[in-house]
């Protein structure tokens, strides 16, 4: 137990002094998020204008009115846009945007309920006027809205196909007409589980640096080598593993030192809040051991100290990207479910659960998705044979 | 004959019995034995390749032997064993030292996994660094150290903690001849204070100079073994020739192979390497015989017997490369 001590300490002062670790850590996360955050206040001091939008919807189509929905809920969201939703039949709807009546013109065609019912693809017909800042963002939403309904209505089709009854299809497809979020990945999940632009934001960088960081512990045991000293500590009267415990919990204690930094300087920065202490500390505990695992995998797959650092860089930046450090990002099938195991995807979608007054149990999911990562890891790093940085 | 009986039959220190080692079809250790005794220096000699790194990692207990065993202060070394760990002090061959950490703060890191604690781990850094010549460079970190100084502290390292058997391997390879003087010393006053000491080199005047014993290591084989005189008896008194020139081809070896006084001969690239029985007496027939052959010869050089020609003795190769 002294050994790791001894070992952890001297590490995390030699960290501390070499400074790199100190900027992946804090000073790059802050600074972008400083540089996002003017971004940000200068598009709301942009002062978004009203905007009417001409729709028509074939009548009973019940599917066919999230077009209209999702635009009236629009000026709900934060720093959101003031959408006048004009229902006109489908003959007038260009001529209104044409007259300046309406900004944008939307034409749902009839039997698009039926046609996204059975997976078929279906258009949607968009006219537009002068287009504006405004006109951008009600399009990129109806956007959104479609492209979810038709993931939801393929996942409908595979369910038809599977044999689920025909009445359970309706409510499956109810769900989906019955609007909600456009963004929403987990279809259910109500909207106080998705954290704010901004908080997403705050996480995700959060997020995509962790993993930068804890590399600098792992692949310590590379620098160890170049050093010479890996031979020396061999020689040492300890148990040869605590060597490579020791890296783990530097790599764990500037994990979670950076994280909670960065939440918390960020959260200041942006004005967010992820909710009580004791879920978002579990998530934050559960996130690094995940990142500090995958950490051992690459430093066992690399041939050579300059592999293990570019394999390092490349691993945060696909789980980063990947799990929304950047933009959400969500799809459906296999690929949607590997997004979802990212540890860093879950990560956020826990940082959503608790800033939404979310509890221990409320995050069971994401917690478990972090945790069994960082087993896997672990598990793989043991069973792939050694090619040469460690030995 | 004079020695005490108490120091006479001390237990060895390290007792090295069969070991081998392979890296794929090569075998690196082919079968090594021997054994140091408290307060002894002994030498590995060879040539670069010959297994001293290797023998010397399986005995710190960094590699695993695949036959034979390793006993130090009684106790079975492996790369798994903890206890023999306690009495060994390791100086490798490459520097093994924290380069953003003080002379100082590698010291009492090191003492700390040997299990030093308190005043006693920090009065003998202190010492230690005496010893070194580094008080004055204690606190900086030792990236901005020479290579003489980086040098020092890795030996400082494997004797802090006092061990019974301190490992040096070629530490002073690519060392200026003022600090290659001072570690020298310094191991010579480490076999003093009784510290059984193993130290591996390549060249023959280190050896001469500190070892007790010498063992010569060659191809992962010890091919001989004793002190100095032991094994200067083994070429039964012949002298060194070199021989420097140009073209040297093959029939001029062959030449001087045939010649009857001459037992072994060497060819370098601009050297020839000869053992020559009575060599004052015969090396006018040995440099006829090359220039005959075809050599152009620039210089003649004769030595005494030296470990140079045991190891051509032993091996048919100069031990320089
Ligand atoms: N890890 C390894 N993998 C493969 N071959 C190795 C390995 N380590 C050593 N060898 C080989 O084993 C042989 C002995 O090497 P070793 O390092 O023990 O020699 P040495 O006597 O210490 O040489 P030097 O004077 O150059 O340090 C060499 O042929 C070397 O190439
Ligand atoms: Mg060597």
């Amino acid at each position: 137990m002294s050994h790791l001590l001894t070992m952890t300490l001297s590490d995390l002062r030699q960290r501390i002094r070499d400074k790199s670790v100190l900027l992946f850590a804090f000073v790059v996360p802050l600074a972008l998020m400083g540089v996002f955050n003017l971004i940000f206040g200068t598009s709301q001091d942009l002062d978004l204008q009203p905007v009417t939008v001409a729709v028509s919807t074939p009548a009973d189509d019940p599917l066919a009115s999230v077009v209209p929905d999702v635009l009236d809920g629009l000026d709900e969201t934060d720093g959101g846009v003031a959408v006048t939703v004009l229902e006109l039949p489908s003959d007038e709807v260009s001529e209104a945007v044409d007259d300046g009546r309406a900004a944008l013109g939307i034409e749902v065609p009839a039997g698009f309920g039926a046609a996204v019912s059975e997976g078929e693809d279906v258009a949607v017909t968009v006219s537009e006027g002068e287009s504006s800042v405004e006109t951008a963002i009600a399009l990129s939403v109806v956007d959104g809205a479609l492209a979810r309904l038709h993931a939801q209505s393929v996942t409908v089709g595979a369910a038809a196909a599977a044999g689920v009854p025909p009445d359970e299809l309706e409510a499956v497809a109810a769900e989906v007409a019955s609007g909600g979020p456009a963004f929403t990945v987990v279809p259910g999940e109500a909207a106080t589980q998705q954290l704010s632009p901004a908080a997403a934001l705050v996480a995700g960088q959060t997020g995509l640096f962790l993993l930068f960081t804890v590399s600098f512990g792992v692949l310590g045991l590379i620098e160890e080598r170049q050093n010479g000293t890996l031979a020396r500590l061999r020689s040492m009267p300890m148990a040869s593993w605590l060597i490579v415990a020791a890296k783990a919990l530097v790599s764990f204690v500037l994990g979670i030192v950076a994280t909670t930094v960065l939440l918390t300087v960020g959260g200041a920065m942006f004005d967010v809040d992820f909710g009580s202490p004791v879920p978002v500390g579990v998530i934050v505990v559960s996130v690094v051991l995940a990142a500090t695992s995958v950490m051992f995998l690459v430093v066992r797959v690399a041939r050579t100290a300059e592999q293990a650092s570019v394999a390092a860089s490349i691993v945060a930046l696909v789980l980063g990207i990947g799990g929304g450090a950047f933009t959400p990002i969500s799809a459906s099938g296999a690929l949607g479910t590997l997004l979802d195991l990212n540890p860093i995807a879950a990560f956020m979608r826990g940082l959503g659960i608790t800033s939404g007054g979310g509890g221990l149990t409320d995050i069971t999911v994401p917690v478990m998705i972090m945790l069994g990562f960082a087993v896997v890891m672990v598990v793989l790093s043991r069973v792939i044979p050694d090619r040469g940085v460690v030995s | 004959m004079s020695q005490p009986a108490a120091v006479r039959s001390a237990p060895d220190v390290l007792v090295v019995d069969g070991v081998v080692r392979r890296f794929g079809d090569l075998t690196a250790v082919d079968g090594v034995s021997f054994h140091i005794a408290p307060g002894e220096t002994y030498g590995l000699l060879g040539p670069n390749g010959a297994g001293k790194t290797t023998t010397i990692s399986i005995i710190a207990g960094l590699l695993a032997a695949d036959a034979g065993e390793v006993t130090v202060a009684g106790e079975r070394m492996g790369p798994q064993a903890v206890a023999p760990k306690r009495h060994i002090g390791l100086v490798p061959q490459d520097l093994a030292i924290y380069p953003e950490l003080s002379a100082r703060e590698n010291l009492a890191f090191f003492g700390r996994l040997q299990g030093m604690r308190g005043s006693a781990l920090s009065d003998r850094v202190a010492e230690v660094l005496e010893l070194l010549g580094l008080s004055d460079r204690a606190k900086g970190p030792t990236k901005e150290f020479s290579g003489g100084m980086k040098r020092r502290l890795n030996i400082g390292i494997g004797l802090l903690h006092h061990p019974r058997l301190l490992i040096l391997d070629e530490p002073t390879v690519g060392v200026d001849p003022q600090s290659r003087n001072a570690i020298l010393e310094s191991v010579e006053a480490l076999s003093v204070e009784g510290m059984a000491v193993l130290y591996t080199t390549h060249y023959m005047e280190e050896a001469e100079r500190l070892c007790d014993r010498i063992g010569i290591i060659d191809s992962g084989t010890l091919q001989a073994e004793g002190t100095r005189d032991d094994l200067l008896r083994l070429t039964a008194e012949a002298d060194t020739v070199r021989l420097s020139g140009s073209a040297i081809g093959p029939e001029v070896s062959a030449a001087l192979r045939a010649l009857p006084h001459v037992e072994r001969v060497d060819a370098g690239p601009h050297e020839l390497t000869l053992l020559v029985h009575d060599a004052p007496a015969r090396v006018a027939e040995v440099v006829t015989t090359a220039s005959a052959a075809g050599m152009a010869l620039t210089g003649v050089e004769i030595s005494r017997p030296d470990l140079e020609s045991v190891f051509l003795h032993l091996t048919g190769r100069a031990l320089r490369d």
